[in-house]
């Protein structure tokens, strides 16, 4: 898959508006408007699986693939105890559902700054980073995130 | 007020960790931070796991020392930072970092006579040190500051 080209921190900071996803403590930032919906861990079918999903959720007549991560976004075969909700990206190329510890919507726009150079790793998703009340956000999009999954894929060669 | 003889300059000495020590320029050391809060940040080098708010800026917190051993350096309590200064070209506006350190920096003079070849090891030295210079029986390598922080060692 083609690496996507980079977020400017001027496109990021145009959004404005970002929902925070919690997982094992790290705060991942996406822009509020690639948040297609939040819903219930129950209503994940294990039974219909995309390669690496845990499952799908059912919407609107599609299969929603559902992906489970780890804070440092490795792939999880399954879904740890503090994930409560899962959420639905939608940026209307690539579709699929994360579950998360927590989804909320930030009430202010971050002030987002630029990963410093020196830990921007090749094909990192990483954004920007934002302050939220001390604690660090990283920013993504669902695009780099989508990306990130097809080379987690690529790199364990399917199972 | 000190003053510098002709080939003669001031410099930091940076504890890296127990073993290692190197040196940046006068001005390069800005501020010292004493038991700085990090912030872990994922998906980062290993050598740069954790960044640290100064100045409504975040700063790469360095852990230099984890670099050159070539392995992170676990459940190290940093209890020093210092936030240093570099261009990354002539008449450039500053841009800053942090390096993490084990004990307070010592100024030193160093005058071009002290100059010598760098360790050999660790062999990373030579990708992270402009020159060097003997102080006691030690050789301490002088940062290229730039080269650290522009994600020079990103390539190597």
């Amino acid at each position: 898959m083609n690496r996507p080209a980079p977020t400017t921190l001027v496109e990021l900071r145009a959004m404005r508006l970002f929902a925070r996803l919690t997982l094992d403590g790290y705060q991942w930032l996406l822009p509020q408007t690639e948040i297609h919906s939040l819903e219930s861990l129950l209503d994940i079918d294990p039974d219909v699986r995309a390669p690496h999903s845990i499952g799908a959720i059912g919407l609107g007549g599609e299969w929603w693939p559902v992906y489970c991560l780890s804070g440092e976004l490795q792939r999880l075969r399954q879904i740890p105890d503090s994930r409560r909700t899962c959420v639905l990206l939608d940026n209307r190329a690539d579709r699929f559902g994360l579950v998360c510890d927590q989804a909320e919507t930030l009430a202010e726009a971050p002030r987002l700054l630029e990963l410093p150079a020196c830990m921007r790793l090749p094909d990192s998703p990483i954004q920007a980073l934002a302050l939220l009340d001390g604690e660090l956000g990283c920013v993504t999009t669902t695009e780099h995130l989508a990306a990130l999954l097809a080379a987690l894929a690529e790199d364990d060669g399917g199972y | 007020m000190a003053t510098e003889s002709p080939g003669q300059s001031a410099a930091w000495m940076l504890a890296l960790d127990d073993h290692l020590s190197a040196a940046v320029g006068e001005r390069e050391l800005i501020h010292l931070i004493e038991t700085p809060t990090l912030l872990e940040a994922p998906l980062s080098p290993y050598y740069c796991r954790q960044v640290m708010l100064w100045n409504h800026l975040l700063l790469p917190a360095l852990d230099l020392s984890a670099w050159l051993w070539g392995r992170p350096q676990t459940d190290r309590d940093w209890k020093l930072a210092g936030v240093v200064a570099y261009q990354t070209a002539p008449g450039a506006a500053p841009d800053y970092g942090a390096l993490l350190l084990m004990g307070v920096p010592q100024r030193l003079r160093v005058a071009d006579i002290q100059a010598c070849p760098l360790p050999k090891h660790p062999s990373g030295w030579r990708e992270v040190a402009l020159s060097c210079f003997r102080q006691g029986e030690n050789a301490i390598p002088i940062l290229d500051l730039p080269h650290l922080f522009t994600g020079g060692l990103l390539t190597c």
